[in-house]
């Protein structure tokens, strides 16, 4: 078998894997039920806990969005991201024909969804939201079977190579918990992005919910995503792909690596 | 694939929901095999996150003892904005950057000056979410710039070559013994006699006495430095002015000198050359052109949030005037946002038809354009006035000199009574006016300056500058409409784009537009900046002034500031009888400093040649169209340049081929005083001091080597005026010079004194929480009983005017006070130094030329594309090192519009050559709808040849260059020159002499 056939075979494997694991979270009554004990959890730790009462989360205005990608550095720095991983990113399109074309962006992290299906899919435990809706990884329970990463309808987990274990958003939980707000936030040059307590009706998030229309991403899937967005061209969602990701393919004539986030389908 | 759909992404982009092959796959190999644990995490939750700097409960602050939170100035683009750094207190080490909440250059709005530090950081917090408000950010750059700090390839001790120029090879040097040999010269190299500075350093000697006016030996000194990052000053003052050379450059003339040029025109100030930029905060209507705010521009960030803030929630609407579409759009924001894509160099046509059609449809503001003086103006309680009314003699000596009596008062004709009058005692004049008067017993044919301007915009028809500009007549009349349509708080803009043959007269003919309409100091208009505080010559000190310090006179190398026909050589052809024209090469009377000038005057010896140059982090050879030509000039020390010091941090393109290299501080270990130089409308000075420890070699007296530092020393060692004992000039005493500190503090000190009201006192709690302990000695030694008002000032990064000091009623407060130029005699009453030709005093169309008027082919059938650069928002040519943004973005592409890539057959992806007449580059073709068909983008930041992207070699060990920092495109390799001037010249603008990277004619072929 050459390594392109082992490739194939490896991916065939990982469909079957899913929905596999697809059937049994359909019988499931909710996320919660098939989660694992998680010693963290149980000792009632606040970082596994969060903060009770609220629910976080976010609502991104694209009006103000510049696709500046200050979010996407500010998280890099602050938590520490290995090269070649994103937690967040803001993908930049072009829509229309020319002369009449737009540019469009969409900041793009962990929707912290209600109904996240990687924790459902998580055999360890390793992987749940807390009670403030926050869905974390517990790096010491994971022992990095990938499942979720595959779980995740929005591609917004990683493998981290330092840890060896998935690696995600955390809504930069430790700041959070701190009082302070997550470094995609304090950055964002627009002021598009507002993190705030869906459950406090005076909050930010909870005013921009009621005064605007709002959009999650593949609303479909089911994951009742927790980050909202003002504006989102619906022509966004469900885009073909590029035919050519030119940095990957810049990447690869320089000898790089190119095991990104986005690396083309079926490249 | 839904190509028909043309919803294409851009280069690096992703799509929600594809799975992650590559990662996913990779994962499934760990597990196949059961590897467990990498490295642990930190924390099991929070991962390898740093802890935080501060913990807000309740708003209440407790700060950690493991980090401190300090002020600095970004380097990471020519915006410099003001940050707060957070840095490990046991390692030293940079862990994140944060925006300054006190700084408009990060915020908006932004904290009141007398905010408590404590309060500052509550601000920013989660409390209340008072943080969403207050926000203070850093852009992408400035988030990362960081990593600089520890590049492997960073330059910390002096260097001298030891092979030949551009070898690469380098050998470590102690500083004492690079001064001595740049200082006494000699067979430095074992390529025979150098001469060195002290022998340059010869104020008294002339170089030519045949030329006197060439001056004296000191000009054989060039210093180039970069954009101003705050020490500008400090060089120009304290060095280049003590060694007493003319020649000191900045990097003006390859970024936007054009834009610079055409402003100062328009202000009538050539001299202070202010810039002017639209209030976005309270502008209804932007009209940009070459340039799109939060694509890229300076201030870069602030421009992007007032943008964003105004077509979210203010009145603001805007077309962009640009070959490519760039991130100033958004469809999130409908038709509040526009694109009108326009040919590369189409720009002035397209403008000078607006002006045409505003002028025909009697749609400008006929009452403020009347207004012809400062009296006028404020009788009539208005923002601003022209000179439209003035009138401009058409004959005899005087020819192009606007009318003044004996006293130089400006006389007009006023409207009300037909006579002529002094401007003083008129409250509306004619500017229609053309016809004879008598003024003091003389007659003369006089036009007034809109009648010129309107003669100009007469000379081609609505269809021909639609034709030239390749935007249809109806768009273009439309957008001279909707331009009048929306009263005075209006803004028009233009940068780098203008930067090709003609982009002087474009800017001119861009900002007249706003002459039409009142713009000027108007609220929601265009700003001349709100100023900053006094700095360096101010309350306590001045510290531009010493015994001792030389007046540098002659003309200058790159033959700026100095009209050809003031020359010895005009006057001697004169004399003789003979036509003076043409000069030997082209003199630029107008512009600040050419840089892009200096290695080929010096080559030609025109106006003499240089003996040495020292490059203060400049990279011309990266940043200049065309420098390629320039390669052999200066690899050649018998060529152009004997003697070549770079002072440096990095090896960079330009400074890889210096003889020596002298390194500098790095970003926050520097000091500096910068104000932003436009887009603000209140005071606002920022400073900047050593926050971290340099990892410089250092002197004998324990100061890191940097430029501040190397200058003082090399002053010493030259023997030069304003260094050592005695040298700072304070009010009432004189104090010593031997560290940056010296300086630096004291215009601390003057900043901090400045006005009726100075800086309050920082506490020690204050003085604490901005981790300044270790400056109170010095503050007190130096700032003596003002210690703790300068603690203050350092505590919060700079001085800065509150928000609601902007304006007074519709007016700007810090207004613009001179009359704009609609007609500017200084250019006017010039000539072009080798055809004779004379400047037109007025904006006017000219084709894209050569410097003596022949037309630049831009229709030929192998060259039928025009390329163009367009600025990064995530690189700049300061972000080489930074190998973080590389994973943003990679590498810069071939950008290419979809319809001329189908006729070309060339698809996304395809490797592409790109030739010019006279360079070729290659690369990865970038399929884009966004680009106009007729052009080739190239986004700027890519194809580094320096700053690691090479292999050094360093003491005998060799530094393998990185291949991510050579990927990508630099246009400039398409550089052009222009054959009507003498031997090798790049192509530039006509009048300034700034550099052409703008509309460079191309061919692009598949490889």
């Amino acid at each position: 078998m050459d390594e392109k056939e082992l490739q194939q075979s490896r991916r065939g494997f990982v469909k079957k894997t899913t929905a596999l694991i697809g059937a049994a979270v359909l019988t499931a009554p909710s996320a919660n039920a098939i989660s694992l004990t998680n010693p963290g959890r149980e000792r009632g730790d606040a970082r596994y806990i969060g903060q009770e009462g609220k629910r976080f989360g976010m609502v991104i205005d694209l009006r103000k969005c510049v696709g500046c990608q200050a979010c996407t550095s500010a998280c890099k720095s602050e938590n520490r991201v290995p090269k070649e991983k994103f937690r967040t990113y803001v993908p930049e399109y072009e829509l229309g024909t020319y002369p009449n074309v737009h540019k469009a962006f969409l900041p793009q992290l962990c929707n912290h969804c209600a109904e996240p299906s990687c924790v459902s899919v998580c055999p360890t435990g390793a992987t749940f939201a807390r009670k403030d809706g926050i869905v974390v990884v517990d790096s010491e329970v994971c022992w990095g079977c990938g499942y979720c990463i595959n779980a995740c309808p929005y591609d917004k987990r990683y493998f981290n190579p330092i840890t060896n274990v998935a690696d995600k958003c955390t809504l930069c939980a430790h700041r959070v918990d701190h009082g302070l707000l997550p470094a995609c936030v304090e950055s964002c040059v627009g002021g598009a992005r507002v993190f705030g307590d869906f459950n406090d009706p005076h909050s930010a998030v909870s005013k921009l919910l009621s005064s605007f229309p709002t959009t999650v991403l593949k609303p479909a899937s089911g994951t009742k995503p927790r980050v909202f967005y003002i504006a989102l061209s619906g022509e966004i969602q469900g885009l073909p792909y590029s035919p050519n990701v030119l940095d990957d393919m810049a990447r690869k004539i320089d000898g790089m690596p190119t095991t990104r986030e986005w690396s083309t389908k079926g490249e | 694939m839904e190509t028909s759909r043309r919803n294409f992404l851009i280069g690096t982009s992703i799509v929600a929901g594809s799975a992650a092959v590559g990662g996913y796959h990779e994962t499934l190999g760990k597990a196949i095999t059961m590897q467990r644990r990498g490295e642990k995490a930190n924390d099991a939750i929070y991962g390898n996150a740093p802890l935080t700097e501060i913990t807000q409960k309740e708003g209440v602050i407790t700060h950690s003892n493991d980090f401190v939170v300090k002020p600095s100035v970004c380097n990471g683009c020519t915006t410099f904005c003001s940050v707060r750094v957070k840095i490990d207190t046991k390692s030293g080490e940079v862990v994140r950057v944060f925006g300054n909440p006190y700084s408009l250059l990060s915020s908006d709005p932004w904290l009141p000056f007398k905010t408590p530090l404590e309060e500052s950081f509550k601000a920013t917090s989660g409390w209340k979410e008072s943080g969403l408000e207050m926000r203070s950010t850093a852009c992408s750059r400035g988030n990362l710039v960081y990593e600089k700090l520890k590049d492997p390839f960073r330059v910390t001790t002096p260097l001298k070559r030891v092979g030949k120029r551009g070898e690469d090879k380098w050998a470590s040097i102690s500083i004492e013994q690079l001064i001595k040999e740049i200082s006494e010269g000699g067979n430095l190299f074992g390529e025979g006699e150098v001469q060195g500075l002290k022998a340059l350093a010869d104020t008294k000697t002339l170089i030519d006495a045949q030329n006197p006016d060439y001056g004296p030996i000191a000009n054989k000194l060039c210093v180039l430095g970069t954009a101003d990052e705050g020490r500008q000053n400090y060089m120009v003052h304290r060095f280049v002015q003590s060694f007493g050379t003319v020649n000191f450059m900045g990097h003006t003339s390859i970024c936007g000198l054009s834009m610079r040029a055409g402003e100062a025109a328009y202000l009538d100030d050539f001299v202070g050359s202010p810039h002017l930029k639209p209030d976005l905060e309270h502008c209804e209507f932007l009209l940009s052109i070459g340039t799109a705010p939060a694509q890229a521009g300076n201030p870069f960030k602030r421009q992007a949030k007032l943008l964003a803030k105004g077509r979210t929630s203010g009145a603001l609407r805007y077309v962009i005037v640009t070959p490519i579409l760039t991130n100033s759009d958004s469809i999130a924001v409908g038709d509040r946002s526009r694109w009108l894509p326009i040919k590369p160099s189409g720009d002035l046509a397209l403008v000078m038809g607006m002006i045409r059609f505003i002028i025909e449809e009697e749609r400008y503001l006929k009452s403020y354009l009347a207004i012809p003086s400062d009296v006028a103006q404020k009788t009539l309680n208005e923002v601003s006035f022209t000179n439209a009314s003035h009138l401009v003699i058409m004959e005899g000596a005087k020819k192009g000199e606007i009318l003044v009596d004996a006293a130089k008062a400006v006389h007009v004709i006023d409207k009300a009574d037909g006579m002529l009058k002094n401007a003083a005692n008129v409250l509306e004049a004619d500017i229609l006016y053309e016809g004879e008067v008598s003024l003091e017993g003389a007659k003369y044919t006089v036009k007034s300056s809109f009648v010129l301007l309107k003669e100009a915009a007469f000379e081609h028809s609505l269809d021909f500058y639609a034709k030239e500009s390749g935007v249809d007549e109806k768009t273009m009349v439309e957008l001279a409409h909707e331009f009048t349509s929306h009263g005075r708080s209006v803004g028009v803009d233009c940068h780098g784009g203008t930067m090709h043959s003609t982009g002087f007269y474009t800017t001119y003919a861009i900002m007249m537009l706003g002459a039409l309409v009142g713009n000027l100091n108007h609220k929601g208009g265009m700003s001349a900046g709100g100023g900053r505080f006094k700095d360096f010559n101010g309350a306590c000190y001045n510290l531009l002034a010493y015994a001792g310090k030389q007046k540098p006179f002659g003309a200058r190398i790159d033959r700026a500031r100095m009209a050809y026909e003031k020359t010895s050589e005009y006057k001697r052809k004169v004399e003789q009888g003979i036509n003076p024209y043409p000069a030997k090469d082209a003199w630029f009377p107008f512009s600040p400093a050419i840089e892009a000038e200096v290695i080929s005057s010096s080559a030609n010896a025109y106006p003499y040649k240089l003996g040495a140059l020292i490059t203060w982090n400049s990279n011309f050879i990266y940043g200049q169209s065309g420098s390629e030509h320039l390669l052999p000039l200066l690899k050649d020390p018998a060529k152009a340049i004997p003697l070549f010091v770079a002072i440096d941090p990095f090896i960079n393109e330009t400074s890889r081929y210096a003889d020596y290299i002298v390194p500098d501080s790095v970003l926050y270990e520097t000091w500096g005083v910068l104000s932003p130089w436009a887009g603000h409308l209140t005071k606002t000075t920022h400073v900047r001091y050593p926050i971290l420890k340099s990892p410089n070699a250092t002197f004998s007296n324990g100061e890191p080597i940097s430029m501040d530092s190397f200058m003082i020393e090399l002053g010493k060692a030259l023997g030069l005026a304003g260094f050592g004992k005695n040298a700072i000039n304070g009010v009432n005493a004189k104090f010593d010079f031997d560290k940056p500190e010296d300086f630096y503090l004291r215009a601390f000190e003057n900043i901090a004194m400045d006005g009726a009201t100075p800086a309050p006192e920082a506490s020690d709690d204050e003085i604490a929480l901005a981790g300044l302990d270790e400056y109170v000695p010095l503050l007190q030694r130096i700032c003596t009983e003002n210690w703790r008002r300068v603690a203050y000032v350092m505590s919060r990064g700079g001085r800065f005017a509150e928000k609601a000091s902007a304006y007074e009623g519709a007016k700007m407060s810090n207004a613009y006070k001179k009359p704009i130029a609609i007609y500017n005699q200084s250019v006017g009453t010039a000539f072009n130094a080798l055809s004779g030709e004379p400047f037109s005093g007025v904006p006017r169309y000219y084709a894209p030329r050569f410097y003596t008027g022949a037309k630049i082919d831009m229709d030929s059938k192998e060259f039928n594309l025009l390329a163009f650069s367009y600025k990064s928002n995530v690189l700049s040519s300061y972000s080489a090192s930074v190998e973080s943004l590389r994973d943003t973005r990679y590498t810069t592409f071939i950008d290419l519009s979809t319809t001329t890539a189908k006729n070309y057959g060339i698809a996304h992806g395809d490797h592409v050559v790109v030739r010019s007449r006279e360079g070729k580059v290659q690369g990865i073709c970038r399929i884009r709808e966004g680009l106009h068909p007729f052009s080739i983008g190239i986004e700027h930041g890519g194809g580094r040849e320096g700053e690691g992207s090479r292999s050094v070699h360093i003491d005998g060990l060799q530094k393998e260059g990185r291949i991510a920092r050579r990927s990508g495109v630099n246009i400039n390799k398409l550089g052009l020159c222009d054959a009507s001037r003498l031997n090798i010249a790049t192509l530039s603008d006509f009048v300034v002499g700034s550099n052409a990277r703008q509309a460079i004619p191309v061919h692009i072929e598949k490889l």
